[in-house]
């Protein structure tokens, strides 16, 4: 799996769903998967998209909210997996690019594995699963309870297309459009 | 968790400002000067979220505001410093303004040493972002300044911080 195919999956399996990525590799993915889709795209920030994306899931509890996530940026904001944990929204599914490497500044190694899936388990209130084919992801997005992270394991390192460097203004006004939509039934 | 606590004047007509603001959400990470303030908030139903880290506290903040809520920031002045990257590429250049309410310590009456040096430049850290600072040093001011604030937030789209003095008691200095 590439990072492309990823976000494919997670665009095609939740059409109507509000998606926040992470800085890099994420964003480009999700513009690219969903044609410039109305997605919160952050430009910068690393390690919040997570809290972003738990945020918005409280605030618009009836549309489904994924996160698209770097698994360095995730390292970085790490600790928000324990407060998925506490408060556990109910429409909230987290998914981890997993390669391994900070793409964004020249493809530099974690240092460690990150394990995320196996992190969250432990949390408890999160469903975990690290998966390696895109039948297997399709599958997780489909069927796990939530709020669920799911550790997409990458096998080939592709950049996705378009620049991660989006324009803020106009990002937060099709996102806020988006949002205040009436959900699809 | 929010806990019973001794609310002070100042603390109560800040709370008041914030839920007649129409603040829905708080994102903080606990303080002594905050707690009457905090306890409040929670009276009025406003949802309280204990995160992690400040910066975890801009991000949550910053998604409640991009889907159209109103929701409050409050954070020690230490803190301040693990939540200047989220601030300055996230709340300011998408421009979610986000109300701020930074309890400060480092100032007068501090007596821990490590507390002075991000107390004594957060006023200034955060006008170098862009983001106003407004200093709340007695009660009788405490409406007027936390409602301007809030508008400046809410309706001007800018962060705006409201930054409470050791003047105003309640703190770890004063204990």
């Amino acid at each position: 799996m590439k990072a492309a195919d990823v976000a494919q999956a997670v665009v095609e399996t939740f059409a109507d769903a509000l998606c926040v990525s992470s800085l890099g590799t994420a964003t480009s993915a999700l513009r690219a998967a969903s044609d410039d889709g109305p997605h919160f795209y952050l430009g910068a920030s690393m390690g919040s998209a997570l809290a972003a994306a738990m945020g918005v899931a409280e605030a618009v509890p009836d549309r489904l909210v994924v996160a698209v996530l770097g698994d360095g940026e995730l390292l970085m904001g790490a600790s928000a997996l324990w407060s998925v944990s506490a408060y556990r929204p109910r429409n909230l599914v987290a998914v981890v690019l997993s390669d391994g490497a900070y793409d964004i500044t020249g493809g530099q190694q974690l240092s460690a594995p990150p394990r995320f899936a196996a992190v969250a388990q432990a949390l408890g209130g999160i469903a975990g699963l690290r998966v390696s084919s895109d039948s297997g992801l399709r599958r997780a997005l489909a069927e796990l309870g939530r709020p669920c992270l799911i550790e997409a394991e990458l096998t080939e390192s592709a950049w996705p297309g378009p620049s991660p460097f989006v324009d803020p203004a106009q990002v937060r006004l099709a996102f806020a459009a988006n949002a205040a939509r009436t959900p699809a039934s | 968790m929010v806990t019973d606590t001794p609310r002070l004047d100042w603390q109560s007509a800040v709370a008041d400002a914030l839920v007649a603001a129409g603040i829905t959400v708080a994102a903080y990470v606990p303080d002594t000067r905050l707690q009457g303030i905090l306890s409040l908030l929670a009276d009025n139903g406003v949802r309280m979220r204990s995160l992690t880290r400040e910066e975890e506290c801009i991000g949550y903040a910053a998604g409640q505001r991009i889907a159209g809520r109103r929701p409050v920031v409050l954070m020690q002045s230490s803190g301040l410093g693990n939540a200047l990257n989220a601030l300055g590429s996230l709340a300011v250049p998408y421009r979610l303004g986000l109300p701020l309410v930074v309890s400060m310590r480092g100032t007068l009456g501090e007596a821990n040493p490590s507390q002075v040096p991000l107390g004594r430049s957060a006023a200034e850290l955060l006008r170098t972002l862009g983001i106003q600072a407004f200093s709340l040093r007695t009660a009788a001011a405490a409406a007027q300044v936390t409602a301007g604030a809030v508008t400046l937030a809410f309706q001007a789209g800018e962060c705006a911080a409201l930054m409470l003095e050791a003047e105003l008691g309640g703190g770890r200095e004063g204990s």
